[in-house]
């Protein structure tokens, strides 16, 4: 149960993230559920491999979806990715880190803030992975009748 | 196509397309190829464009065409990802219809002074956004409740004194700063349980999540000199927000001798 209250949040803080970047009203639903379904992959993940594989794994479907989307509503990814993206990006461990320090635990800050820059790493490559894809195999998600324009469709 | 005037047109108004998309947070890939597809489609062959993620470099002219230049200098301001969705649909529509350029002018001028979303809904936005954060982190309803308190706050801060008075740096130290003591006095009130949840959760609209997904893009672009940019933008707040929130630590730690940590 914990795990859809979970999704829940991650869903609407994903959509008070887009609100913040000034994303569409109408687009709202699909940042909802791309941020949602990114956290719910990686909390599944997260309790049996590591952090950094949960994060990439999590990334990739964050940017999978957000390109399927963008595809299939003619608009920019950057719309999707990058409020989609947000409960992703390891502020908490950013936190964590600053923490030790000031409490002088340098071994646990180190290891943290490495941490943190391992999950960083992971998200990139999860982005840069599913950006090399080519633009035509996500023709499936286009709507029929616009076809001939989503060819010169832009990832 | 001949009419010198009208290539003028064209080409000024293809960097205004380049001006709204990098202002308000498209790739550079993005900014280049909208420039470019403006330009063709209005027969322009030897139209060039250079984009770095503060500046647009532009010039045109072979035999045949005049020559135009323009260099022009774009702070980054806040993100505003619906121009950026209205400027994509508008080059859609270049390509499709048959605008003038005098009318692509007049559109991507309407664009520019879309209105963003009211400050009210944006200081809630922010507060909703740290409550559901500071819940996913793993805080309680009450803490939850706590951090939403917090991110009006930090995002009111933001606004009327952050933005338009402090530079990047200072505000993002202060917004920390300011986040860690609001958070650390309704912890001692007890209107929270657990201090680094509501922390937590209150420092996100802080983060720079725009500038390090778009530095990440740019660098697999092949955008290496923006991209760095972005990405060293991004490292600087993200350490600035940790300097804040340590620099506020400290200062509880040496009062309270230890005992608040």
């Amino acid at each position: 149960m914990t795990a859809v209250y979970e999704t829940a949040a991650a869903a609407l803080g994903t959509v008070a993230f887009a609100l913040l970047f000034g994303v569409p009203a109408i687009y709202y639903p699909y940042c909802g559920l791309i941020g949602g379904t990114g956290w719910l992959v990686y909390s599944m993940l997260a309790q049996s491999c590591s952090e950094p594989a949960a994060a990439l794994f999590a990334t990739i479907a964050v940017i999978f979806l957000s390109r399927i989307f963008a595809v299939r509503k003619q608009c920019p990814v950057t719309i999707f990715l990058i409020s989609g993206i947000f409960p992703l990006v390891p502020g908490a461990l950013v936190y964590w880190t600053a923490y030790y320090i000031v409490t002088d635990d340098t071994a646990l800050a180190a290891r943290t803030g490495f941490l943190a820059l391992k999950v960083a790493v992971a998200i990139v490559l999860g982005i840069v992975f599913v950006f090399e894809l080519p633009q035509g195999f996500f023709q499936f998600a286009a709507k029929k009748d616009r076809q001939a324009l989503d060819e010169k469709g832009r990832k | 196509m001949d009419d010198r005037s009208e290539q003028r047109e064209v080409l000024e108004a293809a960097m205004l397309a380049g001006h709204i998309l990098l202002e308000n947070g498209a790739e550079i890939f993005r900014v280049e190829e909208t420039m470019d597809r403006i330009c063709h489609h209005y027969g322009i062959q030897s139209g060039s464009s250079f984009v770095l993620s503060n500046g647009i470099f532009t010039t045109a002219g072979n035999q045949r065409e005049e020559i135009f230049a323009k260099v022009q200098h774009i702070p980054v301001s806040g993100t505003h990802l619906d121009r950026v969705a209205a400027v994509n649909q508008l080059s859609r529509e270049i390509e499709a219809g048959s605008f003038t350029p005098g009318e692509v002018k007049e559109k991507l001028n309407e664009i520019q002074k879309m209105p963003g979303k009211p400050k009210q809904m944006q200081i809630l936005a922010s507060g909703i956004g740290s409550a559901c954060f500071c819940y996913l982190f793993g805080g309680n309803l009450k803490d939850a409740s706590a951090a939403f308190c917090s991110g009006v706050l930090l995002y009111g801060y933001l606004i009327y004194l952050a933005g338009p008075h402090l530079s990047k740096l200072v505000g993002n130290m202060g917004g920390g700063a300011f986040v860690t003591a609001l958070c650390t006095l309704m912890y001692l009130l007890r209107l929270g349980d657990h201090l680094n949840y509501m922390i937590i959760g209150s420092i996100m609209p802080l983060i720079p999540g725009v500038a390090f997904t778009n530095a990440i893009r740019d660098i697999a672009d092949g955008d290496y000199i923006a991209g760095s940019v972005r990405m060293l933008d991004a490292l600087l707040v993200f350490f600035c927000i940790a300097m804040g929130v340590g620099l506020v630590f400290g200062l509880f730690h040496r009062f309270t001798g230890g005992g608040l940590l």
